[in-house]
């Protein structure tokens, strides 16, 4: 389900490029001019024009636009210090940081009618999920070695039979759960607002649901960067 | 950013609000691996064997991730009762 009207593809098929019918498109062409590519090219130049139209140059004596970065970063940064410590907070700030604004900003877009959230897709989810998913794994291998693998055997040698599939099942399960619960929420919302828009549009009848889809949009970003803090501060701990 | 409170709702609705999710997630993976070891590695001849231990090892694990974050959030618990 998607919006009526993606004001994009319109455009991409008034230039002639060829836009898929369906979710994903067959030649390559077609997949970079699905919905959920061009909306994420959107929100990628959204999010590098605005910072750098409201940062141009550093001041001393911040602006208004300075101001507003300063406590978007400067409230993530202490959230990532507070759950992985200075020197984590550091080393994956860029990384961390530009998730949390595109996931954010990709949820937010779509409540405008005319566009569409690109973390509506499961591709794009599971994309941002598995890049989570192996840097975390990354972090443990660099930070223990070899002896990363003690993190899946459990507390006893004699329980490593039973403690090894359930260990490593439930850490598969990270990738599932993490896709699947942004890509869920974030579709519902799209969903229910198309539904909304063509039964009732005319008398306001989305409103109520745009209110939750604004919450639920800065929760779900929130909720994202919050567990991936938490699988990298759990791969670089020691193990139990 | 936030007030302390908010900040712990915030947490707190990460872990909870997930634990449904990663349940669900652990027993399809673990019943998926079973089947997959009996439809494709052993060709049948398992049958119903490898599905089951499967979903046993995939419920295990959906309760392991839950009783994970019940151990997790325990400490900061006590930790707040001694404050007050």
């Amino acid at each position: 389900m998607e919006h009526p009207i993606l004001f994009i593809s319109i455009i991409l098929e008034k230039l002639g490029l060829p836009v898929p019918h369906g979710f994903v498109g067959h030649g390559i062409l077609e997949q970079l001019c699905a919905p959920y590519m061009t909306y994420t090219w959107l929100v990628m130049a959204f999010l590098f024009l605005v910072s750098k139209l409201t940062l141009g140059n550093l001041e001393m004596i911040p602006g208004a636009g300075q101001n507003f970065w300063e406590i978007v970063i400067g409230g993530l940064d202490d959230f990532f210090v507070e759950n992985m410590g200075r020197e984590m907070a550091d080393k994956f700030f860029p990384m961390i940081a530009t998730f949390a604004l595109y996931i954010a900003v990709a949820n937010l877009i779509g409540l405008i009618p005319g566009f569409m959230s690109p973390t509506s897709s499961i591709n794009t989810t599971l994309a941002l999920t598995l890049i989570v998913w192996f840097t975390h794994h990354i972090i443990g291998f660099k930070e223990h070695g070899a002896g990363y693998i003690k993190h899946f055997l459990g507390p006893m040698p004699v329980l490593i039979p039973l403690m090894l599939p359930i260990e490593l099942i439930s850490n598969f399960a990270r990738i599932l759960s993490l896709s699947i619960r942004l890509f869920g929420n974030i579709m519902a919302k799209e969903t229910l607002l198309g539904i909304l828009f063509t039964l009732a549009g005319m008398f306001f009848a989305p409103l109520p649901i745009m209110v939750l889809g604004v919450l639920v949009s800065l929760v779900q970003a929130m909720v994202f960067v919050l567990l991936t803090v938490i699988y990298f501060a759990q791969a670089q701990e020691h193990a139990h | 950013m936030m007030s302390g409170m908010r900040k712990e709702l915030v947490q707190l609705m990460a872990h909870y609000g997930h634990v449904g999710f990663t349940f669900v997630a652990s027993i399809f993976i673990g019943l998926g691996g079973g089947i997959y070891l009996d439809q494709k590695v052993f060709d049948g001849r398992t049958a119903p064997w490898f599905t089951f231990i499967g979903l046993a090892f995939g419920i295990a694990a959906g309760f392991k991730t839950l009783l994970d974050v019940l151990w997790k959030n325990q400490p900061k618990d006590k930790d707040d009762k001694t404050d007050d």
